[in-house]
C-alpha cells in the first residue's frame, strides 16, 4: 500500500524519472484516500487506536495534501468514528457522561487553543511538532500497561461533589461491576494538554484519554475506552470549528477519509477474533514511528 | 441486562439523539460528495481546480479558488461544492444538538451541576462555530 502511495507521488515519480512528472488525475488520489484510509480503519480497530493518530502523520508525508487539510480531515475523521460508536456505549453504560462532561469543558477550550496555535504556526515547525509528538505516542503505545478493574480505597473529593461513579454489567466477568475514581484534578489537568495537541495535531486523542481514565483516575478499562469516546467527540467537535473558520477543511480529502475509515473500522471488528492483535498492534506502533520520523525529517527539510 | 439500571435517563436521552443524527450525518456525508463530484449540481470550483491547489495552505488556497468555509456559503445551498461542506458543518453540529437534549433532563433531576456544565459545554462549541473565536495567520 504504502509502496503504491510512493509511485503516485508526484515527487517520488521525479525522483525515478528524467522527464517531467505527470500529474495523477484528481480522482486517483480521491480513490487512494479513501483505499488507504479504509486499509487505515481496519488496523486500528485491530491494534485498539483510535483512526486520527494514525490518519495525519501518514496520509501528511504519503499524499499531495497540505498538512492544513488533512489535520482538518484528521479531526473529522476522529469525530465521526466517536459519534457512530457513541449510542451503543452509552446505552449499556460503558460510557459515563458525567466522566466525559467534567474533563471535556476545560479540555475544549485548550482544544480550541491547540487548533489556533496548529494553524499559526509555520508548516516546518507543524511537521516537527508532529514528528516528536506521534514519535512520543508510539513509545507511549509500547510501553503503556493498562489496568482492567484499577482498585480505588477512597474516591477523591471533586470526584465526589461531581457524582463521578458507575456501574455496568462486565460481559467477561458476567457480572455488574461498580467503579469510582480519583485524583480527578490530575485528570482534569491533563486533559488540558491532551485537549491543545489534538487541536494543534488534528489528532484523536485516545491514545492519551484511555490511560489518563484508567492509570491516573482509576476508572476500569472498558468505561475508560468508552468514555474516552465521548470526551474526544466533544474536543474535536470544538477543535474542527476553528479549521472550518480558517478554511482547513476541503470536502474532497475529508469525505473519501472518513468514508474509507467507517467502512474499514465495521470490517476491523469483524476481524477483530480472528486475527493476532498482538502483531498487528507491533505494525501499527512500526508505522507510526516511521511516520512520526518522515514528519521529523520533512520539518527539517530533508 | 436492564439499559436504566446502567445508564440514566439523561444518557439514554443523549444516546438517542446521537444515534439518529449520527446517521444523518452519514446519509449527507455521501449525498453531498456524490452531488459534488458526480457534477449533479453546479459549484463555484470544480474538483480537479480544487486538485490543482490542495498543496497550498488554506489561507494561500482561499486566495485562488473559491471554496466554502466558515459560514459564507449559508446563501448558496444550491451548490454541489456546498451542499457537500454543510454536510461536515452538520457533522460538527451534532454533539451540540445531543448536548442540548439533555438540559432539559438535568433540570428534570434537580442536577444543577451539570446544568451548569452542559450548559457552559454548549456555550464554548456555540461561541467557536460562531466564528467568534479567531486565530491563525
Amino acid at each position: 500500500m504504502f509502496t503504491a502511495l510512493m509511485l503516485l507521488s508526484p515527487v517520488a515519480a521525479f525522483a525515478v524519472q528524467t522527464s517531467p512528472p505527470v500529474p495523477t488525475e484528481w480522482w486517483v488520489w480521491e480513490i487512494a484516500l479513501f483505499v488507504f484510509s479504509f486499509f487505515l480503519g481496519i488496523i486500528a480497530v485491530i491494534a485498539g487506536v483510535g483512526g486520527g493518530v494514525l490518519f495525519v502523520p501518514i496520509v501528511s508525508s504519503f499524499f499531495p495534501f497540505h498538512i492544513d487539510f488533512v489535520r482538518g480531515a484528521g479531526l473529522l475523521v476522529a469525530l465521526s468514528g466517536a459519534l457512530s460508536a457513541g449510542s451503543p456505549l452509552l446505552k449499556k453504560g460503558l460510557a459515563n457522561l458525567k466522566l466525559a462532561l467534567s474533563m471535556a469543558l476545560i479540555a475544549s477550550i485548550s482544544s480550541i487553543a491547540g487548533a489556533m496555535a496548529g494553524l499559526a504556526m509555520p508548516e516546518n515547525v507543524v511537521q516537527l511538532s508532529l514528528g516528536a509528538t506521534i514519535l512520543g505516542i508510539s513509545v507511549i503505545m509500547l510501553l503503556s500497561k493498562n489496568s482492567a478493574y484499577p482498585e480505588i480505597a477512597e474516591p477523591d473529593t471533586l470526584s465526589k461533589i461531581l457524582h463521578i461513579y458507575g456501574i455496568y454489567y462486565d460481559e467477561q466477568l458476567k457480572k455488574d461491576v461498580s467503579w469510582q475514581i480519583h485524583r480527578t484534578p490530575v485528570g482534569i489537568l491533563l486533559f488540558i494538554v491532551i485537549g491543545f495537541m489534538a487541536g494543534m495535531f488534528g489528532l484523536g486523542a485516545g491514545w492519551a484519554n484511555v490511560p489518563v481514565f484508567n492509570l491516573v483516575l482509576g476508572a476500569p478499562l472498558r468505561v475508560s475506552v468508552a468514555t474516552s469516546i465521548f470526551v474526544l467527540s466533544i474536543n474535536d467537535t470544538a477543535a474542527a470549528w476553528v479549521y472550518l473558520h480558517k478554511g482547513a477543511v476541503l470536502p474532497l480529502i475529508a469525505v473519501p477519509s472518513i468514508a474509507g475509515m467507517m467502512i474499514g473500522t465495521k470490517i476491523g471488528a469483524r476481524l477483530l477474533t480472528k486475527v493476532h492483535t498482538r502483531v498487528v498492534r507491533k505494525l501499527v506502533i512500526t508505522l507510526l514511528a516511521a511516520a512520526g520520523l518522515r514528519a521529523l525529517l520533512k520539518g527539517f527539510g530533508i | 441486562m436492564k439499559q436504566e439500571l446502567h445508564a440514566n435517563r439523561v444518557q439514554l436521552a443523549y444516546a438517542s439523539v446521537l444515534s439518529w443524527t449520527s446517521s444523518l450525518g452519514i446519509f449527507f456525508i455521501v449525498a453531498g460528495y456524490v452531488a459534488y463530484v458526480f457534477r449533479l449540481l453546479p459549484s463555484a470550483a470544480s474538483p480537479a481546480e480544487v486538485a490543482l491547489h490542495w498543496h497550498l495552505r488554506a489561507t494561500e488556497l482561499h486566495k485562488v479558488v473559491n471554496v466554502p468555509s466558515g459560514w459564507n456559503w449559508i446563501a448558496q445551498l444550491g451548490r454541489g461544492d456546498v451542499l457537500s461542506y454543510a454536510s461536515i458543518v452538520y457533522l460538527s453540529s451534532v454533539t451540540m444538538f445531543c448536548l442540548a437534549v439533555i438540559i432539559p433532563v438535568f433540570l428534570k433531576e434537580k442536577d444543577r451541576i451539570y446544568t451548569v456544565l452542559t450548559l457552559l459545554q454548549i456555550a464554548v462549541l456555540g461561541i467557536v462555530a460562531a466564528g467568534l473565536v479567531s486565530g491563525g495567520h
